[in-house]
């Protein structure tokens, strides 16, 4: 008896409870600290018109508005999420902006849950804009979408929502057709007119990004110029440093002819130079695809790592913010054909992906390939 | 009076202040925090893991644990998406993955309560085994594009504010009450978590018992897979991916023995607010990720250790005084002789 009530007293405490959270009235909340200044020009609430096609001017955004931020990288802890950062900074810095530039992200275990919870959150804490590398493929459409219907603009960069719903436009690195050919043009140098077996360790099987540029490759091989070299496999090491270090070492073992591993990837190029270097196999496999100088310069001067390419991602960070910026502030309304002012980069235009059928994106580019010459400048 | 004290001082108490705590603070530095829609993203966020966590109540109080249904989960969300995506009609898919649910269920209740093998070992192999035929099942591939009604079900509001996922929790939370709290059922499954030998030498069937928890465990966590489905609206191989240790996390920090027979639902129902409340707060505080995973991490540390070193305090001081005791009848013995 005595249990059944006391059952029961928390059973009634916890629905009181529930019910003093779920019931308190929203006006009696402070205003929050994050109110869009008035200054800022009323962001559209529908979705843009494709006939509203801007006339050509070059928009520069009005700087010193009051615009709270979130750079959402796919986790925390990769360098080149930490380098887009420093680029959003020196936008954010440049731009005066008067709100706050967020750099927040997930554990890599707890990615696709949390990027979707931050996304969600974004709205409720006044958030106008998220910059968002997707790491959850179509997962996060829906959530997406939600943001955007309560006023909360989603820029992804590095890599897309793959069916663009929910998105406002997509900061592409480099053309996605490029990046193929970059990469199957390397494995030619590196493996030499008679060719060889390669494998590509990429990321996970659901990022956009890794996805398209390896059917791009694909594309590319299938020229005769690039007869000779066969792909004979594609394994994931979810950008994780041990499992792709053990995948390299896995695509070995599983293939005594392979010549060369190709990750698309900056921790699975990494990940993949360490093992061939720790197994003693340089000679053997070589490693290419796209790096950090500053990881791969070791292994590029050792000769294990011949030639990587890369872009800026300080720059992609940069770009991204002033896109984000100009859409949040409504003086972008994010449609084709729209042309921008991003500070020291100059002017892009937003136009169709060719990637994917509705989506937006602005193109960034271009590559830098980096050899035993230039790693370390 | 003192019953009163007592209560306050139970773990059920703790909870509730330590969620009177996070709330405040919450809302002092977060105002959008108290915003009803804000406390609807709070629970949809991970609505379907807190489905999953009433059963699991049920089978830890049982003195048994089930570590597949994360994979169950995934696999039922898989089945669902690869149905559809086969042509076949939703509702269908939806039974199908239920019913496979049902059979992952019974496939470790089997093994355990018939076969005697412990369900740690048993439900490691379902959780590796379930996850391996999702990903058999639906590749590399990300299925979505499901019909607008399914999506819905994830992601609009049904009644007032609160959407399907939402109403169908406070409908199982009751029934969970009531069943584990207030029926016979519910005091055999205390009986055997207490002591299992015991109770099958009072003529409880026990096997029978276990095996039914197990297979409403599989039907629930398949369940909660497809409204995953549903809210997410795509579905890949890794879906629910981890989602057992969280469920676990609830159910302990809920003032659940994991060695079985003690615990109840409304202290899991506290640990489950305190939890997505402290979530909630430090993502609209922004913090990251990392830190998050810590401070959930050292809850569940201490929602361990607490109540063992209050033990062995109290034992200790018992022994004490026991001591104290015979000390002190040795003297006057000595003194009258």
């Amino acid at each position: 008896m005595q249990a059944t009530k006391r059952h029961l007293f928390f059973a009634v405490t916890l629905i009181i409870a529930l019910l003093l959270a779920a019931c308190t009235p929203q006006s009696q909340t402070p205003a929050p600290t994050s109110a869009p200044a008035p200054t800022s020009a009323p962001a559209p609430t529908s979705a843009p018109a494709p006939t509203t096609a801007p006339t050509g001017g070059v928009v520069s955004a009005t700087p010193g508005l009051d615009i709270n931020m979130i750079l959402l990288p796919k986790f925390l802890g990769i360098a080149v999420f930490d380098q887009a950062y420093e680029g959003a900074k020196e936008a954010h810095a440049e731009l005066g902006n008067k709100g706050n530039l967020i750099f927040t992200g997930p554990t890599a275990e707890n990615s696709v849950a949390g990027q979707i919870e931050t996304l969600t959150n974004a709205a409720t804490q006044g958030v106008k804009a998220v910059m968002l590398s997707n790491n959850a493929g179509d997962q996060i459409a829906a959530a997406a979408q939600a943001a955007q219907a309560a006023g909360v603009k989603v820029v992804t960069w590095d890599s897309p929502i793959p069916s663009a719903q929910g998105e406002s436009v997509f900061v592409a690195q480099v053309d996605f057709n490029e990046t193929g050919r970059v990469m199957a043009d390397m494995a030619l140098s590196i493996l030499g007119p008679q060719g060889g077996e390669f494998a590509i360790l990429s990321a996970s099987p659901d990022a956009a990004n890794q996805n398209a540029w390896i059917a791009s490759m694909k594309q590319v091989l299938a020229e005769p110029k690039y007869a000779n070299l066969k792909l004979v496999d594609t394994v994931y090491g979810n950008d994780q440093s041990e499992e792709s270090y053990n995948q390299a070492l896995a695509l070995v073992d599983k293939y005594p002819n392979l010549k060369l591993i190709m990750a698309p990837t900056t921790v699975g190029i990494a990940a993949a130079a360490k093992a061939m270097t720790d197994e003693g196999l340089c000679d053997k496999v070589k490693v290419s695809g796209l790096g950090l100088p500053s990881e791969m310069a070791s292994y590029t001067l050792s000769g294990c790592a011949p030639q990587f390419a890369l872009w800026s991602f300080k720059d992609l960070g940069y770009l991204t913010y002033y896109l984000a910026y100009g859409l949040a502030t409504g003086q972008l309304q994010g449609v084709e054909g729209e042309r921008f002012n991003a500070g020291r980069m100059g002017s892009y235009t937003i136009e169709k992906d060719p990637t994917r059928p509705n989506g937006l994106r602005v193109l960034m580019g271009p590559f830098t390939v980096y050899t035993a010459e230039n790693v370390n400048k | 009076m003192k019953a009163k004290l007592r209560r306050l001082l139970s773990w059920e108490g703790l909870l509730l202040a330590i969620l009177v705590l996070v709330a405040a603070v919450n809302a002092n530095l977060a105002p959008a925090y108290v915003s009803l829609n804000n406390q609807i993203n709070l629970f949809q966020l991970s609505i379907e893991k807190i489905i999953v966590a009433l059963v699991m109540t049920f089978i830890i109080i049982n003195g048994e644990i089930d570590l597949s249904v994360a994979s169950v989960m995934g696999l039922a969300a898989c089945i669902v998406a690869v149905l559809f995506d086969r042509g076949v009609p939703m509702e269908w898919a939806i039974v199908v993955a239920l019913l496979a649910g049902v059979l992952c269920g019974a496939f470790n209740g089997f093994w355990v309560a018939y076969v005697g093998l412990p369900s740690l070992a048993v439900t490691l192999a379902g959780m590796i085994g379930f996850r391996g035929v999702a990903r058999i099942l639906i590749e590399d591939r990300s299925i979505g594009g499901f019909p607008a009604w399914f999506t819905a079900l994830g992601q609009q509001p049904l009644i007032g504010p609160f959407p399907f996922s939402l109403i169908l929790f406070a409908l199982l939370f009751t029934l969970a009450l009531i069943v584990l709290q207030y029926s016979g059922v519910g005091r055999l499954v205390y009986v055997i978590g207490h002591n299992a030998a015991v109770a099958r030498y009072s003529g409880i069937d026990v096997p029978r018992l276990k095996l039914g928890l197990f297979i409403a465990s599989g039907l629930v966590a398949a369940l909660a897979g497809v409204l995953l489905a549903a809210r997410l609206g795509a579905v890949r191989g890794n879906t629910a991916d981890g989602f057992e240790l969280d469920i676990i996390t609830m159910v302990l920090l809920g003032g659940v023995s994991i060695f079985g027979g003690t615990g109840n639902l409304a202290g899991v129902g506290l640990s489950i607010l305190v939890i997505l409340n402290l979530r909630n707060g430090m993502s609209l505080l922004n913090v990251t990720g990392n830190v998050q995973t810590g401070v959930v991490g050292m809850l569940l540390i201490l929602s361990v250790l607490l109540p063992n070193l209050a033990q062995m305090a109290r034992e200790r001081w018992q022994r004490r005084a026991v001591q104290r005791k015979e000390v002190q009848t040795g003297v006057e013995t000595s003194v009258s002789s």
